[in-house]
């Protein structure tokens, strides 16, 4: 039995230290590298966190070890006293720690969950730059695509999310037909995508840069390459981005959108630029959705995707 | 509170002396008590989701109860289901009698009631329906429909028991297993109608006010 | 009335058309040709042995709550198997399909499973693990060792045990049917509104999952009710409420959060499938529908849920410490207090499943704290298993280490869901691997400690012990593989990584998902590792038969009774004097005396009705995904009819004379002094083996 929990541990060991050394080489750890506050603010309390529940529970751990190694039959480490079953004093502290534990858990979760409040978060009005006007972001979610439309240029972007540094962002979030959730790891939490529904997120980063941002939540057969890439640029090419879009060919008006609704799966990742977009898409589509306006998906995704994929370039937008 | 003991192991009694079988219809009730139990949760729920799809928005422009529930003609089922379960005790008064014939005629009365009932029931939904009002239109529309005729099928398969233990008794009599079962039905059917009020005043009163 | 359909219907056989069995498609027709071939192996050996009389009589129409109790772990050891495979499926698709370059066959443009086909996997696989796998196992366990351990003869309605189970079995069936006939759900376990509307879901998939789900909540809070009333109605002579072992106790809180919970997740089904039948409007976008009231829903039964099956389990790891440290359990009362008290805040938590939602910091809050309040009892818990240990002989036996596992998964768990509950860390793994990694910490806690028990409880069913050598191979290889899998999973988690995804589209991932499939890998060793300990434990049954008490250490009422248990469960019903009656007795010199006198005993009668109603349900339920409405209404009138038939015929039971018992009461203590000597009672692949022990002649009705 010895050599084989000796193996056991070796394998672990093994297991554990080159996972490591992959982790080392490239900071993949998206979640511990935030790059803009909201995010950065749950990582201090996923610190916080981890440090009480992690005091707490490596404690147990070890008196439990401890405990299994002293009082091993035959080893005869420890006394033996068969009728131990109660204890007023450990009863204290075994309700107590946890309580006191909970306790502190219990003010930090408070605190936090109003700095992070996605409807209005203080770290980023705290923050705000009075003069950085904040953008504001209109963003639906299809079937299976992301469309970001920027009311204050009249323009939209599928796909892409571009954003000013030091910028405050604030989102209104709905959906044209299924439920998902909006995030970016790296730059701010979740929040779920609703048809027929507003939710919002805000959003504030010191960092250029591109940072993956992604459908979170499972809604259907294109989930998977449902993403957008968000771009955090300097405020000049944000300039220059938006005069790039305003460029575009394509717009979006209320009947143009009823098409770009239709299921369609982003394999390729293709960014569409729209240069001009019909005032009040967003409300207009939650209204629609609200009298029951649906974009059906056509059973024959279910069976071979391929094929499905074929059809769709086909007879579709690309 | 350690294993020491504090009954005498020399005197301690090890075995039970004597079968002291257990009271099997009480054993019964308890039982059927708890399935009426969970069976009130789901009631619960689904006046909590009644509730939440009772907003103006929620009937997405069209009709609302305001206009479509009549408590007066509701007023009447209530009268019969109350009626029935009325009947339905004294019937057991005639089972503390032991008169059989007390009791057959105490559930031919609640099983004739609540025939009345339902077919007020069915009257109502299909009235609704000639007017447009059907589980399809709206959230709204959904859950009371839901709600209501949910509860009817409670009253269906309560009538069918009923009409099961009526023949039961003109066959086997007063047995455990029949007085067992009519205690259990007499729960159900009292449930129901303590159910039925919620639902007339959370659905038919309120929804007439508001 | 009917909602219209995308696809076609006839009267006679509904949606159901020869293109929807998938005998074109490379993984599943293959895998039908196996099961079918399986099958008939099976049904050729039992004719081939003139089995079918025995099954029939011993098994199928059983109200023996030991043999259903078995049947709902075979259930639930062939489901947590099937589960396996899924999620071996799902490691192999992920691993595989990993980045753009990856390539794609049968259909899939990455990997070898499409996103419906991949979405019907691990819906399949969640909802199989929580609801076929584990609930069966505890909900087996329970069924066995209750009744034995208030000191009962059998539950309090035998009958309605046979119901439950062949009910949950149906269930059993109808998801595998849909593996062959059509699709399953590809909504995840717990459903998205409005994805599983017809609109998004056209097939028959969600509909399967409605069916299932009902049928397993009738099932098991049918098990519920059974249970609480054989705990209230059915105690022996003596046995006050804090003298009751704590399995039962868990067992209790356990079944109250079941019976007060499963409602709520019946009714969310029920509207789900009126609004995708009879086209309401309860979860749709539009219309005055309200999708998030079925999330709430949803999780207000499926929060109470894990801890349904959290409970039993931690009853379980409750009676394996004690007996291992030849201690009593420390902290007794404080133990059932903690299991009340965890019951009764899993009511209060559910929002934790969707902070996401947006609902105001107010009531995130709420709920979050309302959340980590769950960890006081349950840390109390770990804690009083410490201090068992403390000052206790330790003996570190198969048993014991699956369940010294299962409090460090605990902890880990534990830590994780910590991290969960506070906002604003959730914002950030919510929908991640890391949420799976959680979950799977957790409810690996449940596989540890049923796989703990299978050991612990087998003697008293059986007769014999498990070969301890083989035990622990599949222990550190089945360990191994949980730390292969799940570790990973939680870094991928920091990562970024989201659930459920068919195409893993970061390169950087991949090693972690290869570590991963290493993992799976020793599972498969671990599974089998299983069989060998099956096949080298029945081999040498005769050698590792057991007394009454297999252990040497036990302290709970069911080691008073022979092993295997005969049928009545005890000739004479104890009466109790302690709370660990057994050990008391031993500690007494106590526990060999035996009653003076013997009395006759009354047990119900077999019956094939609650046989023939699963079955009807299970009928019930094909036809109502397939929407073939003859069939519906055929099959809830003939459930009624049989219903009404049963009530009608009634049970009266048969008596064993006491004469009778006396008999074989004095055969059971003359074989336990043989094993008591060495002697070997009986000659070598000879009986006992299992279930024929337990075997009784009854001359039938009184
Ligand atoms: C009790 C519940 C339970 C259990 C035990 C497991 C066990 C396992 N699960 Fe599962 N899982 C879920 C419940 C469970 N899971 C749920 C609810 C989900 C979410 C689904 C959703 O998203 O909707 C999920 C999702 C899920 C995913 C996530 C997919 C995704 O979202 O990306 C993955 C991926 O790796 C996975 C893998 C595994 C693995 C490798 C095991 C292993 O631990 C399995 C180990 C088991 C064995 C090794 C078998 C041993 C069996 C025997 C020895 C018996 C043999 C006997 C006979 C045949 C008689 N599971
Ligand atoms: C048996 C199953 C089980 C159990 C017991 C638990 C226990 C807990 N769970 Fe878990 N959970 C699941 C099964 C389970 N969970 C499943 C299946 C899901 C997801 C389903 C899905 O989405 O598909 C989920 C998801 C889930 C979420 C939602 C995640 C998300 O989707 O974003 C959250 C969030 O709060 C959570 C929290 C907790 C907490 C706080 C506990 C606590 O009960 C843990 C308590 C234990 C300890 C805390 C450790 C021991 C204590 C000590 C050592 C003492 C010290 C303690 C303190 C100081 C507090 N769980
Ligand atoms: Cu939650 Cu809309
Ligand atoms: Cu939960």
């Amino acid at each position: 039995m010895m050599r084989q929990r000796k193996t056991m541990a070796l394998w672990g060991i093994t297991l554990l230290t080159s996972l490591w050394a992959v982790a080392a080489n490239a900071n993949i750890f998206w979640i511990f590298d935030p790059k803009g506050v909201m995010a950065e603010t749950n990582l201090h309390y996923l610190i916080i966190d981890v440090l009480i529940m992690g005091g707490i529970v490596g404690i147990t751990t070890l008196l439990t070890i401890w405990f299994m190694w002293k009082y091993h039959k035959g080893k005869n480490r420890g006394a033996y006293d068969p009728h131990w079953s109660h204890s007023n004093v450990l009863e204290v502290v075994v309700w107590g720690i946890p309580i006191i534990a909970v306790g502190f858990l219990s003010y930090f979760a408070y605190k936090g969950t109003f700095e992070v409040n996605p409807y209005n978060p203080t770290v980023i009005t705290k923050h705000m730059d009075p003069k950085g006007d904040p953008v504001e972001v209109d963003v639906i979610a299809t079937d299976w695509q992301w469309l970001f439309v920027y009311p204050q240029y009249h323009m939209a972007v599928a796909n892409e999310l571009v954003l000013p540094v030091n910028t405050p962002a604030f989102f209104r979030l709905t959906s044209s037909d299924v439920t998902t959730t909006f995030f970016v790891p790296q730059l701010v939490g979740m929040i779920d995508v609703m048809p027929g529904m507003r939710t919002k997120n805000a959003l504030l980063s010191h960092n250029i840069g591109t940072y993956q941002g992604y459908a979170s939540d499972y809604c259907g057969a294109g989930t998977s390459w449902m993403r957008f890439e968000t771009r955090i640029v300097s405020k000049e090419d944000f300039k220059n981005w938006v005069a790039r879009v305003k460029s575009s060919p394509n717009t979006m008006t209320y009947a143009s959108f009823d098409r770009f609704a239709k299921p369609y799966i982003n394999v390729h990742q293709r960014v569409v630029y729209y240069s001009h977009v019909q005032d009040g898409l967003f409300d207009h589509l939650m209204m629609e959705v609200m009298n029951g306006k649906t974009w059906p998906v056509p059973p024959a995704m279910t069976e071979n995707m391929v094929a499905y994929l074929q059809k769709q370039a086909a007879e579709h937008r690309d | 509170m350690s294993a020491h003991s504090s009954t005498d192991p020399k005197t301690a009694v090890l075995w039970d002396t004597h079968d002291h079988g257990h009271d099997v219809i009480s054993t019964r009730t308890f039982g059927f008590f708890l399935y009426l139990l969970s069976d009130g949760m789901i009631f619960a729920t689904l006046f909590a989701a009644y509730g939440v799809l009772s907003y103006s928005h929620s009937y997405a422009a069209g009709p609302t109860p305001a206009s479509f529930v009549h408590p007066w003609y509701t007023f009447l089922q209530t009268v019969a289901l109350f009626l029935s379960v009325l009947a339905y005790g004294m019937g057991m008064g005639g089972l503390k009698r032991g008169s059989k014939s007390g009791l057959l005629s105490g559930l031919l009365a609640a099983f004739v009631l609540g025939v009345v009932f339902l077919g007020l029931d069915i009257h109502d939904m299909m009235d609704l329906a000639d007017h447009g009002i059907t589980i399809m239109t709206s959230g709204g529309t959904s859950a009371f429909i839901f709600l209501t005729q949910t509860h009817a099928a409670h009253i269906f398969f309560g009538l069918v028991w009923i009409a099961v233990m009526i023949l039961q008794v003109m066959i086997q009599g007063f047995t455990t297993d029949t007085v067992g079962r009519l205690l259990s039905l007499r729960m159900f059917w009292h449930m129901q109608a303590i159910i039925w009020v919620f639902v007339y005043i959370f659905v038919y009163l309120w929804g007439y006010m508001s | 009335m009917l909602v219209p359909l995308a696809g076609g219907w006839n009267p006679l056989l509904g949606r159901l058309a020869l293109d929807q069995i998938p005998y074109n498609n490379p993984i599943l027709a293959p895998l039908f040709v196996v099961v079918a071939l399986g099958a008939l192996a099976l049904i050729a050996l039992i004719t081939y042995y003139h089995k079918w009389g025995y099954l029939w009589k011993e098994w199928l129409t059983t109200v023996d709550h030991k043999k259903l109790g078995v049947m709902y772990i075979i259930i639930g050891l062939v489901m947590l198997f099937r589960g396996f495979v899924d999620g071996l499926m799902i490691r192999t698709q992920q691993v595989w399909a990993n980045g753009p370059d990856s390539s794609g066959v049968f259909g899939a443009v990455h990997g070898y499973l499409t996103p419906f086909h991949f979405g019907q996997v691990y819906s399949a696989h969640g909802l199989i693990m929580i609801l076929l796998a584990a609930t069966p196992l505890l909900v087996g366990f329970m069924n066995i060792i209750v009744p034995i351990q208030v000191g009962a003869r059998d539950m309090a309605y035998p009958y309605l045990n046979a119901l439950g189970l062949w009910i949950t079995a149906a269930g059993a069936a109808l998801i595998m049917a849909s593996l062959f006939i059509g699709d399953f759900s590809h909504n995840g376990w717990f459903g998205y509104a409005p994805l599983f509307e017809i609109q998004y879901s056209p097939g028959v998939g969600v509909d399967y999952w409605i069916w299932t789900l009902e049928l397993l909540a009738l099932g098991t809070s049918l098990g519920g009710i059974n249970i609480i009333a054989t705990i209230v109605k059915m105690r022996a002579p003596g046995m006050s409420w804090f003298k009751l072992p704590i399995f039962t106790w868990a067992s209790l809180s356990a079944n109250i959060i079941a019976l007060t919970s499963f409602p709520a997740l019946q009714l969310a089904l029920a509207l789900v499938a009126s609004d995708r039948y009879l086209g309401s409007h309860f979860f749709t976008a539009g219309l005055g529908g309200n999708l998030m009231l079925y999330t709430n829903l949803f999780w207000i039964w499926g929060h109470p849920e894990v801890y349904f099956v959290i409970l039993p389990a931690f009853g379980m790891m409750s009676e394996i410490f004690p007996v291992f440290s030849e201690k009593p359990l420390f902290g007794y009362i404080t133990m059932v207090a903690a299991s009340f008290a965890i019951a009764g805040v899993s009511w209060l938590v559910w929002l934790h499943h969707f902070f996401t939602m947006g609902a105001g910091p107010e009531v995130n809050s709420f709920f979050s704290i309302a959340t980590m309040l769950v960890g006081i009892p349950t840390g109390v818990k770990v804690f009083n298993w410490a201090f068992t240990m403390y000052r206790g002989r330790l003996t570190f036996s198969a048993a014991m280490l699956w369940a010294i596992g299962a409090l460090f998964l605990l902890l880990v768990g534990g830590l994780t869901g910590m991290m969960l509950a506070i906002p604003a860390i959730n914002y950030m793994v919510h929908n991640s691997v890391f949420v799976v990694a959680h979950f799977h910490s957790m409810l690996l806690v449940i596989v540890y400690a049923v796989f703990g028990s299978v050991i612990f409880w087998f003697p008293k069913v059986f007769g014999f012990k498990l070969d301890e050598y083989w035990a622990k191979v599949m222990f550190w290889l089945f360990s191994a593989g949980t730390v292969g899998v799940f570790v990973p999973m939680y870094m991928l988690g920091f990562m970024g990584e989201t659930r459920r995804l068919d195409y893993v589209f970061n390169t950087a991932w991949h090693p972690y998902l290869v570590a991963e499939e290493i993992g799976i890998f020793l599972y498969c060793l671990s599974v089998v590792a299983f069989f060998v300990l099956l096949y080298v434990s029945i081999r040498d049954r005769v050698k590792n038969q057991v007394g009454q008490d297999a252990w040497g250490t036990s302290r709970s009422l069911e080691w008073l009774t022979h092993s295997p248990v005969p049928f009545y469960n005890f000739a004479v019903i104890p009466h109790i004097n302690e709370r660990d009656e057994v050990a008391w007795r031993r500690q007494h010199g106590l526990v060999q005396k035996q009653p003076e006198k013997y009395l006759d005993i009354h047990m119900p009668n077999n019956t094939g009705m609650a046989l023939y109603i699963g079955a009807l349900t299970f009928v019930l339920a094909f036809a109502l995904t397939w929407r073939i409405w003859w069939l519906c209404l055929g099959s809830l009138v003939a459930i009624i009819a049989l219903m009404i038939v049963r009530s009608f015929q009634g049970d009266a039971g048969y008596i064993i004379p006491a004469a009778e018992v006396e008999r074989m009461e004095k055969e059971a203590l003359a074989r336990e002094a043989r094993i008591q000597t060495g002697a070997h009672p009986l000659p070598a692949g000879g009986r006992p083996v299992p279930g024929e022990a337990i075997a009784y002649e009854r001359q039938d009705k009184l």
